[in-house]
């Protein structure tokens, strides 16, 4: 097809394209796009992080990590999945076999359901048709609100996993999980309520936009970025605060009994819930996709992102582990505190 | 415990500004932070060892005995049986024999000589005991194997020539492939191409 044939087409296509119900049509299929394409791409996340993961150690540690299947290990994530995929479905014959087989699925469906809501990039528009196209599947409201209450219902699955693998060590993880991710989620929401007022908008697109040309708002919300950063390390079950899986004493944690693809649903959300975090924090404090204009917005928004993670896998072979009255006593003690004084600070000086 | 909870106290009550200030903004982490992120991009220590580096012992090593030829490439070994009588374990088998065909340094030479890999323990009294330096415990130390079979080696398989010559210092790391075969897997290393270990 030549250029003239595709110049005389386009006045049709935009008849075509004015027809209300077409358009309708469009954004239906549309939507339909973008959540499968997202859901994908989420999908396939932890096979690169649990690479990028295993890199980080081994060159932390002065080793190599995964070097032996294909050049430099990078075909080590699809034999650990394959091996996953194929290794035996254990039910211990004491465990509830209903809860047992769906509480992997009541982890997962949550961190997945977080980005429904969560934006990757303003409108671009496609060249030709001038059909502008927003890089979120849905701009709610209330989008910080929904995301951290959707988050937050993910514990459900790991302690109804620890519950009921019908083991003590499975049940004490899925209980100290549960006390922390109340305690920190306090902490975490409040902190973000800072931001929140700061832009008076809780939908994440304004929040982003509110801080283009580098109105960042770790530059107005320092206390507010560190508070969220710990409590968001605590809610996610990483290393200073990974109790709920703390391989010392526990022998795994809630998933000691799980194995196959249910330990591979745990693992995926536990990953998942990495990226939303990072997510979160690129979006709230971060400038989201802002940046010097050289590059798409997009890759802005990736590359914040991929360092963040990448905080998070370097503290994790920097820090020991808390111990639990310890982590107790920080959240209580020290970061509802501060993030209600926080919120305060910020008030009076808003006012 | 009484000692304890004192210097809990002297702790508590001693805490200086300075000490809050680090608490605050979390010094001793962002030191731990920088130390892991230095070891991050050092030279990493691990040696590859089947797939592309391999350790070549010093020359002292005791690995799979070696029987050698003189200057001449006469065989040393005069079949005296000092080496099985001295083996603890008794894994060396020998039978001599008379030769006048000059292969061997005297008119004596090992008809049979062989060891037993599965009994010996690298003891290295063979060694000690030989009155011609025939033998020497060499420096190879791949010996697993595919079959039992394997593991008596014979005089024949012990006289060839070594893969690493006596004269190489060893101690190093040098390159090498893995190589797959149907008794058994050797790393063969390629002398040329080394890399201290420290």
């Amino acid at each position: 097809m030549g250029q003239e044939e595709i110049r005389g087409l386009l006045p049709v296509l935009e008849l075509y394209l004015s027809n209300p119900l077409v358009i309708m049509m469009l954004e239906i299929l549309l939507i339909f796009i973008k959540v499968v394409v997202v859901t994908l791409v989420v999908f396939s996340l932890p096979l690169p992080l649990t690479y990028m993961e295993r890199k980080v150690a081994g060159h932390i540690q002065v080793r190599l990590g995964p070097m032996r299947v294909g050049p430099h290990g990078i075909l080590q994530p699809l034999a650990d999945m394959i091996k996953l995929f194929f290794k035996e479905d254990i039910i211990p014959s004491k465990a509830d076999p209903w809860l047992f087989r769906i509480a992997p699925v009541i982890s997962m469906v949550p961190v997945f359901a977080v980005f429904a809501t969560i934006p990757f990039g303003d409108k671009i528009t496609i060249p030709f048709i001038n059909y502008e196209v927003s890089m979120y599947i849905s701009d709610m409201n209330v989008g910080i609100l929904y995301v951290l209450a959707i988050a937050g219902l993910s514990v459900y699955g790991i302690i109804l996993g620890g519950w009921a693998s019908n083991s003590k060590y499975a049940l004490l993880g899925g209980l100290r999980s549960s006390a922390q991710m109340i305690s920190y989620e306090l902490a975490l929401s409040f902190a973000c309520i800072g931001v929140v007022m700061i832009v008076n908008s809780l939908s994440l697109v304004d929040i982003v936009k509110a801080q283009s040309g580098w109105h960042w708002n770790i530059f107005y919300q320092p206390v507010g970025f560190v508070i969220f950063f710990i409590a968001g390390l605590a809610e996610i079950n990483r290393i200073p605060f990974d109790l709920p899986e703390d391989e010392g004493t526990l022998g795994a944690g809630y998933h000691s009994e799980y194995s196959s693809m249910r330990f591979a649903f745990f693992m995926l959300t536990e990953y998942v819930a990495m990226v939303s975090m990072s997510i979160l924090a690129v979006l709230l404090f971060f400038g989201g996709w802002n940046g010097p204009s050289f590059l798409p917005g997009i890759i802005w928004f990736v590359i914040k992102v991929v360092l963040c993670i990448y905080f998070f896998m370097w503290t994790r072979f920097t820090f020991p582990r808390y111990r639990y009255d310890q982590l107790m006593s920080i959240g209580w003690k020290v970061l509802l505190p501060l993030s209600l004084l926080n919120i305060l600070i910020t008030g009076l000086i808003i006012i | 415990m009484n000692e304890l909870s004192t210097d809990n106290h002297k702790n508590s009550s001693s805490l200086s500004i300075k000490d809050l200030l680090k608490k605050v903004f979390f010094i001793d982490l962002i030191q731990g932070l920088f130390i892991t992120f230095n070891y991050t991009f050092t030279k990493t220590i691990t040696e590859r060892y089947p797939d592309d580096e391999k350790w070549i012992p010093y020359k002292r090593f005791r690995g799979l005995h070696t029987l050698n030829r003189n200057k001449e490439g006469k065989e040393l070994c005069v079949g005296c049986e000092l080496c099985q009588k001295s083996c603890p374990t008794q894994c060396i088998t020998v039978i001599p024999m008379e030769d006048k065909t000059g292969k061997g340094i005297a008119d004596r030479i090992a008809y049979r000589w062989e060891i037993n890999l599965l009994r010996c323990m690298f003891c290295g009294l063979c060694e000690d005991a030989c009155p011609t330096e025939a033998l020497k415990l060499g420096r190879e130390y791949e010996l697993a194997s595919f079959s039992m079979q394997r593991q008596i080696r014979s005089k024949e398989e012990l006289i060839k020539p070594q893969p690493i010559p006596v004269e190489f210092e060893g101690g190093v790391i040098v390159r090498a492939t893995l190589e797959k075969g149907d008794k058994e897997i050797k790393v063969k290393p390629d002398l040329s191409v080394q890399k201290r270990w420290w």
